[in-house]
């Protein structure tokens, strides 16, 4: 079947400076695509528009939804799903499922040595500027032992396809990394809306994610523990990602707690129960360090537990993630990643780092303040994707800010050359058609003692507004089911 | 010479409404080391809540308490025995030695190993001047350096309880010129650490009984690092080297590592806190 003779792509404008993820450089369908586009070429656009409203409201059915921040009036609002799908061929998989758990175990054993030795900074690969500015370098955490050795048992790796081919990876997320409830969503409701397609393909599942979570967090139980009692501490119903939270404690079988549900009695934690206090020994927390312990770190919190943190420190009661990963998390620390997985495993990156220009030092700040229209300018400390410029997007006056702000507070500011991420076509709303839309991956490790795993999937993120290249959900981005094949 | 102590601390705390749930946790307890060891730990509450003996986040031992019913009104107070020796004499330095030192502290692996000790704080942040407060003299040790500097902050400050609170950072106390012991703590520490000298502020109890300044609460004092003799304590409140009327508790980058109480405390409404300290020497109390 022609392109021209398939209906719901008749009106498909491909640009082709840009990276078609179903298009190969000729202009052809790729084989992996092939099937998947004449099933849904059979289909007319009527049929799709009634799919994809039956998905929308089988999403805010289950309640799967989001709240975006610093709007006035907050509202919950569904995740935008997009019925057609990224299929992910099993060679590409094996370079990103590989370089995703060699960064999580580089950050791993990077996190380690700055919580003892500190032999990188010694060795001079990394400054030490970057720990000592850093506001996620937690004190408290110097000569602790987290149990099993794992500081990031959960990291998110974003990874984008830039138009050379190649993927790069854009952050590691290793504080509490959101979305691993969308991958297992986004399957079920395509399952529901078109399950005739899963008939052609051999897709990995990503429903094992819970039952690797929880052997994962079993895997790190404190000393002395036989059968751990795991749950998933969460902010509350108004965290923006609560029905993650739920979702997993409930597909995990563990109790979702909230601060006040717990506390500390001689430095074990207990969950209050009609059946009086059960002992707690692992936390899969999904709230911030700041937050955790008022006794410890922010006297305000009442979202934390008094005495969770001595707790800890005395090796009773498991953190996953540890606190104080969010160091390692700082995109100033992304920028020596390479240099990080070399000193650590003596390998060779697997996954590609963005190029990134370091506004601390004078050289490379004369070159991003003469050059940001070329350049995507980052704070280091900011996620969710605030804050973030795009050079080729500013106005002379936009620019003009920028580099004052640049100036004032260099060490705030990474910049990276415009990377072009790769596009899928994507059904939209308000032209009943598919366009292209930049996407982006975020895959899901998860360390545990002696084990790894990655979800054969991962959440594929799509820019919705027309040319914007910023996929968080937070600022309007929607989400594709991701097929990862099995080996033939 | 040994001196015994009997430290009384008190903290008396009025609440306007019902307290329905409350964790606190002390930071008072006298530390062990080479000059201090504890004889005996009295601790009790007026609720009769159970005393749980823990750590904070640095490791230093703290007292919990996490009454199991409510309460209007609470009071707590501990008596500690300490047995203090005086620290180890320092000892002339030789020109060769203070070099080392001075090479020392300039190595990577130096700034590596104390860096929690070198950055600045909140609390101990120096506004930018255009000339610096205090220079180190390059002619002098070390040593005569930290000195020098305790003796400056001594001067420079004025003892004045009630300018200042435990927020109060640098740039209003050096406005104001007056403060009290945390105060010329912070300005000391921040004065070292900009000279790459690693400092640590020090809470503990001083002998009231040996004229020193300090209220009856919890005094602040600092210590420096030297690498030819290790840790050793100033009070620049006092213009002194700590000594035997020096009792340690704990030591942080400032304030915020040290605080003797903190509390989470659920209730609504005013309340009232009081604090008090009492230090007697043995020898003193015998002959009364």
């Amino acid at each position: 079947m022609s392109n021209i003779e398939n209906q719901i792509f008749s009106s498909y404008q491909r640009n082709p400076d840009l990276y078609d993820e179903i298009y190969d450089g000729e202009g052809n369908i790729k084989d992996i695509y092939q099937k998947l586009f004449d099933i849904y070429g059979g289909h007319s656009i009527q049929d799709y528009i009634n799919l994809n409203s039956k998905a929308k409201a089988s999403f805010f059915n289950q309640g799967i939804t989001f709240q975006v921040y610093g709007e006035d009036n907050v509202q919950e609002k569904i995740f935008p799903f997009d019925l057609f799908p990224r299929i992910i061929d099993t060679e590409e998989w094996e370079i990103i499922e590989q370089g995703s758990i060699q960064r999580a175990k580089a950050l791993n054993l990077f996190l380690w040595d700055i919580y003892h030795d500190k032999k990188i900074l010694k060795d001079k690969i990394v400054p030490l500027e970057l720990i000592t500015s850093s506001a996620n370098y937690l004190d408290q955490m110097n000569g602790v032992n987290p149990p099993g050795g794992i500081y990031n048992h959960i990291s998110g790796t974003d990874i984008i396809k830039h138009k050379d081919g190649k993927y790069y990876v854009l952050e590691d997320n290793i504080r509490c990394p959101s979305g691993v409830s969308y991958v297992i969503c986004n399957r079920t409701a395509l399952k529901r809306a078109l399950f005739g397609v899963f008939n052609h393909y051999q897709t990995h599942t990503v429903t094992d994610y819970a039952e690797n979570l929880l052997e994962q967090l079993e895997s790190v139980k404190p000393k002395g523990v036989d059968i751990p009692n795991c749950v998933v501490i969460t902010p509350g119903m108004y965290n923006s990602a609560f029905y993650e939270h739920s979702y997993l404690a409930k597909t995990m079988g563990v109790e979702l707690v909230e601060g006040r549900d717990l506390f500390v009695e001689n430095d074990f934690v207990y969950m209050k129960t009609i059946k009086g206090p059960q002992k707690v020994d692992v936390i899969y927390r999904r709230i911030d360090d700041a937050f955790l312990d008022p006794l410890e770190f922010r006297p305000d919190s009442a979202l934390g537990v008094p005495g969770l943190f001595s707790a800890y420190k005395k090796g009773n009661v498991t953190l996953a993630n540890a606190p104080g990963t969010g160091v390692a998390d700082d995109k100033a620390v992304y920028t020596y990643m390479p240099e990080i997985i070399k000193y650590y495993l003596d390998e060779e990156p697997i996954l590609n780092n963005v190029h990134t220009y370091h506004c601390s030092r004078p050289d490379e700040l004369e070159y991003v303040l003469a050059n940001i229209p070329e350049l995507v300018i980052k704070p280091v400390d900011e996620a969710g994707g605030y804050g973030i410029s795009i050079g080729n997007r500013l106005s002379e006056k936009e620019i003009e800010e920028v580099r004052k702000q640049v100036k004032e507070n260099p060490r705030k500011y990474v910049a990276q050359p415009i990377m072009s991420l790769s596009v899928h076509p994507t059904y939209i709303d308000d032209s009943e058609s598919f366009e292209q839309r930049h996407v982006d991956l975020r895959t899901f490790t998860i360390l545990g003692k002696d084990k790894e795993f990655v979800l054969k999937g991962g959440l594929t993120r799509v820019a919705l507004k027309k040319g914007n290249l910023i996929v968080n959900s937070s600022q309007g981005g929607g989400s594709k089911d991701t097929w990862v094949l099995k080996k033939q | 010479m040994l001196k015994e102590y009997t430290v009384t601390y008190r903290s008396d705390n009025v609440y306007e409404n019902w307290v329905h749930d409350a964790y606190w946790q002390f930071l008072i307890l006298p530390l062990e080391n080479t000059t201090q060891e504890l004889l005996d730990t009295d601790f009790s509450n007026s609720i009769h809540a159970i005393n749980q003996f823990s750590i904070n986040g640095f490791g230093f031992n703290t007292i919990k308490v996490h009454p199991k019913k409510r309460f209007k009104q609470i009071s707590f107070e501990a008596i500690f025995k300490v047995l203090k020796s005086e620290n180890k004499e320092i000892k002339n330095v030789s020109e060769s030695e203070n070099k080392k030192s001075l090479e020392e502290i300039n190595t990577l692996e130096f700034k590596i190993n104390f860096e929690r000790f070198l950055k600045s704080t909140r609390l101990t942040l120096l506004p930018k001047l255009e000339t610096p407060l205090f220079q180190f003299n390059t002619n002098a040790s070390l040593f005569e350096n930290l000195k020098l500097l305790n003796n400056w902050v001594h001067v420079f400050l004025k003892y004045s309880p009630g300018v200042t609170d435990i927020t109060t950072t640098l740039d209003k106390v050096l406005l104001q010129k007056s403060g009290v012991c945390q105060d010329f703590a912070h300005l000391f520490c921040a004065v070292c650490r900009k000279n790459g000298i690693p400092s640590r502020y020090v809470s503990g109890y001083l002998n009231h009984e040996s004229g020193y300044l300090g209220d009856s609460q919890m005094h602040a004092w600092t210590e420096a690092y030297l690498p030819h003799y290790g840790w050793l304590g100033f009070d620049p409140t006092n213009n002194v080297l700590t000594n035997s009327n020096h009792i340690k508790v704990s030591h942080g980058k400032d304030f915020n590592d040290c605080s003797p109480l903190k509390g989470v405390v659920y209730s609504q409404g005013t309340h009232k806190t009081s604090h008090s300290v009492v230090v007697k020497s043995q020898q003193q109390q015998i002959q009364q």
